[in-house]
């Protein structure tokens, strides 16, 4: 799994990279699409995100105890902020595309889009990733610890490219 | 159809040499295959980036004489009927990448079913109509600077473009890989494979943009795509290789089928 | 094995070959074929010209076009049970078979789509006249593939009493290598690579059909020994 989160942020990394060149060339137009990004959204999306991965922590602290009944709690929830994050963006992008974004010649709103999209992506994956979990805690008579680290590490990586994508789609101006 | 033309042969010299032949080399049919892979991607790239130019390709924002020229190389009439004759080797590929997926454990043969017919799919809108669609703008100059443009367009936007099919395809590789109990495929290569599938998500904005990174000719859409495709397929190349390799050979059906029955 | 269904689909062969034949020998643009030095201006006529003829072949081809598919299945399903070591070459004739079969498919809604419209600027109905040809006579890659693999798959036939005999696999090599002039025609308006010259059009068409027709006969024998032959296995195991 470390192979796997490694190798995506470095890819992601060469997004950002890119996303900042074109950035520097290009500083009015970014700055006005940014601006029509809604900076609470994004903020209250941290916030879920990151509370998700508190739940995710507290879910192998749990298991490592094999204190399962607390960490299927744990879990459930993680997941349901995980879910509640995909609803979120899910509503801020259909209010973005019943507006005519992206325009074709738009480079900050499709960064935006594809950004945020790949992200969404991951954020899929994790929730069937979470499920797994689920699946190994209720159904296997000694779930694994390492097997829920593993979920976790997953989940962390996915929550940490979120804020990489906050502070550099949102904030920085 | 009379038995003389047919036989010649039941239990005889030819089933022998079959047999001895395959004593020698008991995977043969799948070495074949295997090998017709990098024979293949050469010959791809001969045609994509020697003879047509289509990779690297030239920018959706070019002059129409740009375009023009471009269409009428005559090397690209060239590079396309070699594409119309060998896109078919294509097949070997997942001939032999199917019979090793058949071998993994935990997995019906739905997975193998599923990249096989992916990946027949794939060839034709993705592979062979823009070959086509390039061939017919240089087959005739007479067309209209417009229908050039348009045959332009519509080649490498279904080059570039044709995404479903791979989607697919490396999706249901990955699945295959992560539930493989007899990990005849490195996990590894699960990882790899969702990166590939990645690659052809970050390839969606070709649809709407014709400028910056994420055009056809894009650094993010075409440059990186192309890059980690060459990376996984070399790693798809060592890793069937070595699992073609380690296969036990009495699990080879032919050897049942020739002794057994 | 079951051969009921093999039989039915080999069945099809027939019928649909002779609806193949009918339709190809009574379309116009079709047989003899137009030729690639033709202008705008008179392809677009002709259609015109030929409407009523050419759509209904193109709408019975768009019916059968696909016809040939179940046959080659069944040779897929003979090679299964080749003694060969893996079933990597059923699954490459498969996959062939199938990115192939698409190819007639597009080639004929596009000459469909070329007479549809009679009163369209001439180079559109140009640019359909071309894709169709091109979509029909150049993509040979799968099917020398298909044939390729079939031959390598008789030739490594282990069995006792092999599937096929050698000289079905020598045959597929040789129709394989009639049909790659083919490919050509993306280059040439004249001369024998043409789409309308003596080897992309006429030394293909011809192989193609005595190819199947001779196919024909063989999966019909090597159906019959399956049959026989199971016939005999089983009598064998009551017997023991």
């Amino acid at each position: 799994m470390w192979f796997f989160v490694i190798g995506d942020l470095w890819i992601f990394a060469c997004y950002f990279a890119c996303y900042m060149r074109d950035r520097a060339r290009n500083p009015e137009l970014f700055q006005q699409g940014q601006e029509l990004l809604s900076q609470g959204i994004g903020a209250l999306n941290t916030v879920i995100l990151l509370t998700s991965s508190l739940f995710v922590a507290l879910c192998v602290q749990a298991t490592r105890a094999k204190d399962i009944a607390v960490a299927s709690r744990f879990l459930a929830l993680g997941s349901a902020c995980g879910a509640a994050f995909m609803l979120i963006k899910a509503g801020e992008w259909y209010l973005k595309i019943h507006a005519g974004f992206p325009e074709s010649t738009d480079p900050f709103f499709i960064y935006y889009f594809m950004l945020t999209g790949l992200h969404m992506v991951h954020v899929a994956l994790g929730l069937v990733i979470l499920a797994l979990l689920w699946r190994e805690l209720r159904g296997a008579k000694e779930p694994r610890a390492q097997f829920a680290e593993t979920c976790a590490t997953y989940w962390h990586m996915v929550d940490s490219l979120w804020i990489a994508i906050f502070a550099l789609v949102y904030l920085v101006r | 159809m009379s038995e003389s033309v047919w036989a010649g042969r039941a239990g005889t010299p030819r089933s022998a040499g079959a047999e001895a032949r395959l004593a020698r080399n008991p995977k043969l049919d799948q070495w074949i295959c295997y090998w017709s892979i990098p024979f293949f991607y050469t010959l791809f790239g001969l045609i994509f980036v020697l003879f047509g130019r289509i990779m690297p390709p030239p920018s959706p924002t070019a002059s129409i004489e740009d375009v023009l020229e471009y269409m009428q190389a005559p090397k690209l009439g060239v590079g396309m009927a070699l594409l119309s004759l060998t896109l078919g080797l294509a097949s070997l590929s997942s001939g032999v990448i199917v019979v090793q997926m058949k071998r993994m454990e935990g997995i019906s043969p739905v997975l193998p079913y599923a990249y096989l017919t992916a990946l027949a799919v794939a060839g034709v809108p993705g592979c062979l109509f823009p070959g086509f669609v390039f061939a017919l703008g240089n087959f005739r100059p007479e067309y209209s600077a417009q229908i050039q443009q348009m045959l332009y367009d519509l080649g490498f936007l279904s080059f570039v473009g044709s995404l479903g099919c791979f989607v697919i395809q490396y999706l249901v590789f990955a699945i295959a890989i992560f539930l493989d109990r007899r990990m005849i495929f490195p996990k590894w290569l699960g990882y790899l494979t969702i990166w590939a599938l990645v690659t052809e998500l970050v390839a969606i904005p070709i649809w709407i943009t014709r400028t910056g990174p994420f055009a056809w000719d894009g650094l993010l859409s075409f440059y990186l795509g192309t890059v980690l495709f060459v990376g996984w397929e070399f790693c798809m190349c060592v890793c069937l290789y070595r699992a073609i390799k380690n296969q036990p050979v009495e699990e080879l059906i032919g050897r049942a089928a020739a002794h057994g029955e | 094995m079951n051969t009921r269904d093999q039989r039915i689909c080999l069945g099809l062969v027939p019928v649909f070959g002779a609806l193949f034949l009918i339709g190809f020998t009574i379309c116009p643009g079709l047989f003899p074929p137009l030729s690639p030095t033709m202008t705008a201006e008179q392809v677009a006529a002709f259609y015109r010209d030929h409407v009523g003829q050419i759509r209904a072949s193109m709408i019975l081809f768009n019916l059968i076009g696909i016809g040939f598919i179940p046959f080659f299945m069944v040779i897929v399903v003979q090679m299964m049970r080749m003694g060969n070591p893996s079933r990597a070459f059923a699954y490459s004739y498969l996959a062939a078979a199938v990115s192939g079969g698409t190819l007639f498919a597009l080639a004929d809604l596009a000459w469909l789509n070329a007479v549809a419209r009679p009163d369209r600027d001439p180079q559109l109905t140009l640019l359909l006249n071309d894709l169709a040809w091109f979509s029909f006579t150049t993509p040979v890659g799968f099917i020398i593939t298909q044939n390729l693999c079939l031959a390598l798959a008789i030739y490594m036939d282990a069995l006792p009493e092999p599937v096929f005999p050698r000289w079905v696999g020598h045959f597929n090599v040789v129709s394989a290598l009639l049909m790659v002039p083919g490919a050509f025609a993306l280059l040439y308006k004249t001369g024998p690579f043409a789409w309308d010259g003596a080897l992309s059009y006429w030394l293909r068409i011809t192989t193609y059909t005595l190819y199947v027709a001779v196919m024909f006969f063989v999966v019909r024998t090597a159906i019959h020994r399956q049959v026989a032959r199971e016939g005999r296995v089983l009598a064998e195991a009551a017997s023991a």
